[in-house]
């Protein structure tokens, strides 16, 4: 689905995106995970031929994104990090003009607003929605084409645990049709609960490119802590893989004593921190 | 194609809901009806009134350019306004990544109305002209208004970056329109200060009724539409 080679970029003379190599195949969603400013948004930009001005090779559904043609854009859908609607225009009004921009035959509308819970909003106008509506119209705009390819750029950034979930929802939705989906985040558990695979982008480059599952892995086991009273609180850990060798968890368990006892798997964010030396945030 | 043409009445149906946008894609043919039928009434009672043979009339060529410069210059205010609109929502940013594309939205938002300018000027200003100018006149001062009016766009666009700053700068970008009153009004070689606008060559082609004079226009107008394109397609 997305071929890229050798990708450099840079909005001024000094490099920025620079050298960039990875593909994604049919059907995977695709994460780009780092901290603001990483260059998340721009390479998006780029993959949908909105920055011409790159070297190197970016090919999306087989066409160089440089050499677009109006045809390129049947199979792409966008949610911007931003609003991007007619604010005096309804949601349906809205959709309804944005649909008759394709070739292509539109989703039907009501059932795409059906599925992002905006049924009874349809009528109002855009500037009356609250943000997290807001952000449920703009992702479905992008599906009205029914495109291969959706680009997202940080779906779920600033909504609240509700309007997140319904959104994290529709993105599986569309993955389980089959679609490729690409978004940036800077929310590592987002990243693991959507991504087949992230890419971690810190300045510009790529330091690492995997599953989720696998980063995590390769931080390391996990490790169980557990704690006992003896006159004062004392505490141990002991890798999970190990467990059975731990004499002294094995008494405290026979004797009953542990005050508590919890596991910490190593977390995206972990890993981040590991590989890059920073925080998302 | 179709993009273009449905994006270009989702503009027409957008100024339905904008009664400043709609009055100004109305203005050409109000401002006809006062320039045809009006001034020339008020033409005879100044003269009656100051007992001289002329007050308005010498002037007459001078109003006919302005009105052959109406059309386009409203027609292209009401797009930046939508366009301007259309930046500050984000809108536009969309379209250029649907199958409209970058290129179809210059068409269907300047393109477009500048044909319909352009064909609006050819049919009024000969019913709304009060001069006897021949078609070859017509035509020129329709096209010559028509490209001015893309200046002036382009002006506005690159002088403003939202909706406040657009109205702001229109009034600045208007006047480039009145290099046409030069030769009218400033006998001496001082006119020349202002030759680089197109519009005084306009003005001094009616003003000395030789087409001769409209030569350097069309040129000057190629120059300025270009540097004012390269800077606006830089900021887009
Ligand atoms: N149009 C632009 N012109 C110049 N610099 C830009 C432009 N857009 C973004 N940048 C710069 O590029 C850097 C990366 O931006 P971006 O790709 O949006 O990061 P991210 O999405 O990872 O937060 C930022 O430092 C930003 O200031
Ligand atoms: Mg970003």
């Amino acid at each position: 689905m997305i071929q890229v080679k050798n990708l450099s970029f840079s909005y001024t003379k000094q490099p920025f995106i620079s050298d960039m190599s990875f593909s994604v195949s049919s059907g995977e969603i695709f994460g780009f995970l780092g901290p603001s400013g990483a260059g998340k948004s721009t390479l998006q930009k780029v993959l949908i031929g909105m920055l011409t001005t790159y070297q190197g090779s970016a090919i999306v559904n087989g066409v160089e994104c440089r050499e677009r043609t109006k045809n390129f854009y049947e199979n792409i859908g966008v949610d911007f990090e931003f609003s991007t609607m007619y604010e005096k225009l309804t949601a349906k009004e809205n959709l309804r003009f944005f649909s008759s921009l394709y070739e292509k035959k539109s989703r039907p509308i009501e059932q795409l607003l059906e599925k992002a819970g905006l049924e009874h909003d349809a009528d109002k106008r855009v500037s009356d929605y609250s943000k997290g509506m807001k952000a449920r119209l703009n992702f479905i705009k992008a599906l009205l084409h029914d495109p291969l390819l959706l680009c997202l750029d940080e779906p779920t950034s600033g909504l609240d645990p509700t309007n997140s979930r319904v959104m994290k929802d529709m993105i599986l939705e569309e993955k389980a049709k089959g679609k490729t989906i690409l978004l940036t985040t800077h929310n590592m558990q987002d990243a693991a609960e959507l991504c087949d695979r992230v890419a971690f982008i810190v300045g510009g480059k790529i330091c690492a490119l995997d599953s989720p599952h696998k980063l995590i892995m390769s931080k390391g086991a996990t490790t169980v802590t557990y704690t006992w009273m003896e006159n004062e609180e004392h505490s141990a850990s002991c890798p999970l893989d190990c467990l059975s060798a731990d004499e002294q968890l094995k008494r405290l368990i026979a004797e009953n004593r542990l005050q508590s006892i919890h596991s910490s798997e190593p977390t995206l964010n972990d890993i981040f921190m590991d590989l890059t030396g920073r925080t998302l945030l | 194609m179709k993009a273009i043409r449905l994006s270009f009445w989702g503009m027409v149906t957008y100024l339905r809901r904008d009664m400043m946008l709609f009055a100004a894609c109305l203005a050409p043919i109000l401002v006809g009806f006062l320039f045809r039928f009006v001034i020339p009434l008020f033409e005879d009672a100044l003269t009656d009134w100051f007992h001289v043979p002329t007050v308005i009339s010498p002037y007459y060529g001078l109003i006919d350019i302005l009105f052959a410069m109406l059309s386009p210059a409203m027609f292209g205010f009401v797009s930046v306004m939508v366009t301007l609109e259309e930046n500050d929502e984000k809108t536009a940013k969309y379209l250029f990544i649907t199958p409209l594309t970058k290129h179809g939205y210059l068409i269907a938002r300047f393109g477009i109305p500048s044909v319909f300018a352009l064909l609006v000027t050819v049919v009024l200003l000969p019913v709304f002209k009060l001069s006897p100018f021949p078609f070859s006149y017509i035509v020129l001062l329709a096209a010559g208004g028509t490209l001015q009016g893309i200046v002036i766009v382009l002006l506005i666009l690159t002088l403003s970056s939202n909706k406040l700053e657009g109205m702001a700068v229109t009034k600045l970008s208007t006047l480039i329109m009145f290099g046409a009153a030069i030769p009218f009004f400033v006998k001496d070689n001082v006119q020349y200060v202002l030759s680089p606008l197109p519009s005084f060559w306009i003005g001094k082609a009616v003003f000395e009724n030789s087409l001769f004079y409209m030569l350097p226009t069309f040129p000057l107008l190629f120059v300025w539409i270009w540097a004012l394109l390269k800077q606006f397609l830089r900021k887009i």
